[in-house]
């Protein structure tokens, strides 16, 4: 049988049987999207939650003058989904792109509500990461309104260790809300303290 | 000695583009048993086959990216390709010729087609390997050898069959080159239509043999075509070649380093630890910085 990272991420976080596990992952549906196409367009309603089995997702909204801002980057084991756009069946703000050719499972409202009453301990786990995802977005928040850029990016880097091998400067810039000039004076600063060749 | 026979022979995968200048097969490690583990030492295979390039007036090739943990071997068939990298090194890789790139600790370079080259484009072939380095010495310095035209060792095969272009290792007691952490042999043979050549290597060393040009006979029975790679078993230490027309045979053969492989993206080391702090030492300018 091949292994699913999805599989990984349930065991380690519900307390169910693998039996059933294995049920709710056959319940859910798998799609696969190609570089540089989009699960989600601003204005659709985000039905879905998604698990990223392979590749790598953003989520990003466009301004008024065109601008694109990466509200988050998903990559293998992450979950994505627009929790404004899916609890008030609202159109969401943001695109979904998939920056890498991208497997998913997807979970909509009917599974999950089918499965609550499988799996006991599925609300509490929701919970869990409704709380988990306040909290990185409280963190985003602050650091957007008081870190330096450098202590952004060290933030980003630490969250997202290989993003910067996977996606164009201009993108983890417009992340941490800097300009790519800036993110590049950062990497060239940290680089004059770190590098020390041939030593 | 035992004749060392072909464990199987694969057609090229469908290509894609790394970068906007490399346009690749890849052999190794994406075909089914051309894994790390199995081919180690040599951990990755990327074959641009002969592609036609229009002229252009920006280069095309790679941007910036890190490397650290292996070496990388890029072998220039047709076209030329300018590198630079973050310890200030840099230069140009001409037909024919070879540059064989340690990363070791760490290194950022970028790879592209050579400036005059590129505005007048043309065919473009080349393949690039990484070899794996042992443990003791992933955490070596930086530094590039490069081997030129008239740096490569040459063995005239018999009755006028060509030639052995040897890279690394040695061919009948010529040695190449291109120094080496492990032991290796690595060269181009270059045979007329009909022409011969014997190889011996330990039966235990990880061989393959890449068809660049044309198409050869391996011990006088299996035919390989242009473009396919061919395993070797092992099964014994000695085979012969004979070309059926004109052909260029990318020769390689390596011990096995034996040791555990942790790989992501650029980095190969040994442990899921060491890999992680190969991310962290990138994202904190440890590497350097390039433009």
């Amino acid at each position: 049988m091949q292994e699913y990272r999805f599989l990984d991420f349930l065991t380690t976080n519900i307390a169910a049987d693998q039996a059933v596990l294995n049920h709710l992952l056959n319940q859910c549906k798998r799609k696969s999207y190609k570089k540089g196409s989009f699960l989600i367009f601003s204005g659709d309603i985000c039905e879905y939650i998604f698990f990223i089995e392979k590749g790598l997702l953003r989520q990003y909204s466009i301004d008024n003058k065109g601008k694109e801002h990466i509200l988050q980057f998903a990559p293998e084991g992450w979950l994505l989904n627009d929790r404004e756009s899916m609890s008030l069946k609202k159109g969401s703000k943001f695109n979904i792109e998939a920056l890498e050719d991208t497997d998913v499972f997807i979970l909509d409202q009917e599974i999950m509500d089918k499965l609550e009453q499988e799996i006991p301990n599925l609300s509490e786990f929701n919970k869990e990461l409704l709380n988990n995802h306040i909290r990185q977005l409280q963190n985003r928040v602050n650091l957007l309104l008081s870190a330096t850029a450098e202590e952004r990016y060290l933030s980003f880097v630490k969250m997202y260790p290989d993003i910067l091998l996977r996606v164009p400067q201009w993108m983890v810039a417009s992340y941490l809300g800097i300009t790519p000039e800036s993110l590049s004076r950062v990497r060239k600063e940290l680089a004059s303290k770190n590098f020390k060749p041939n030593s | 000695m035992k004749t060392k026979n072909i464990d199987f022979i694969v057609a090229p995968n469908p290509p894609h583009f790394v970068g906007d200048g490399f346009r690749v097969h890849n052999f190794i490690p994406s075909v089914p048993k051309l894994d790390m583990q199995n081919m180690d030492p040599f951990i990755m295979m990327d074959y641009n086959s002969k592609y036609n390039f229009p002229p252009a007036d920006k280069p095309r090739g790679v941007g910036v990216h890190p490397h650290k943990g292996f070496e990388t071997v890029t072998i220039a068939y047709k076209g030329k390709v300018a590198h630079h990298d973050s310890s200030g090194g840099g230069g140009v890789i001409g037909e024919g010729e070879i540059q064989w790139m340690t990363a070791g600790k760490g290194v950022l370079h970028k790879e592209y087609h050579e400036e005059e080259w590129s505005k007048t484009g043309g065919e473009f072939q080349m393949v690039q390997l990484w070899v794996n380095l042992p443990k003791k010495d992933k955490s070596t310095d930086a530094k590039y050898q490069a081997v030129k035209y008239d740096q490569i060792s040459r063995v005239e095969l018999p009755k006028n069959g060509g030639n052995i272009e040897v890279i690394a290792g040695e061919y009948n007691g010529t040695k190449g080159a291109a120094s080496t952490f492990s032991p290796i042999h690595m060269m181009n043979a270059k045979l007329k239509k009909g022409g011969k050549a014997e190889f011996n290597f330990p039966a235990n060393y990880t061989t393959t043999l890449l068809l660049i040009e044309g198409s050869i006979k391996v011990n006088g029975s299996e035919e390989i075509a242009t473009d396919h790679l061919a395993l070797m078993a092992r099964d014994g230490e000695h085979f012969k070649i004979e070309a059926t027309e004109e052909a260029v045979v990318l020769v390689l053969s390596g011990e096995p380093i034996n040791e555990p492989i942790a790989a992501h993206g650029p980095f190969v080391m040994n442990t899921r630890d060491e890999l992680v702090k190969a991310f962290n030492d990138f994202n904190n300018g440890k590497f350097g910085e390039l433009n």
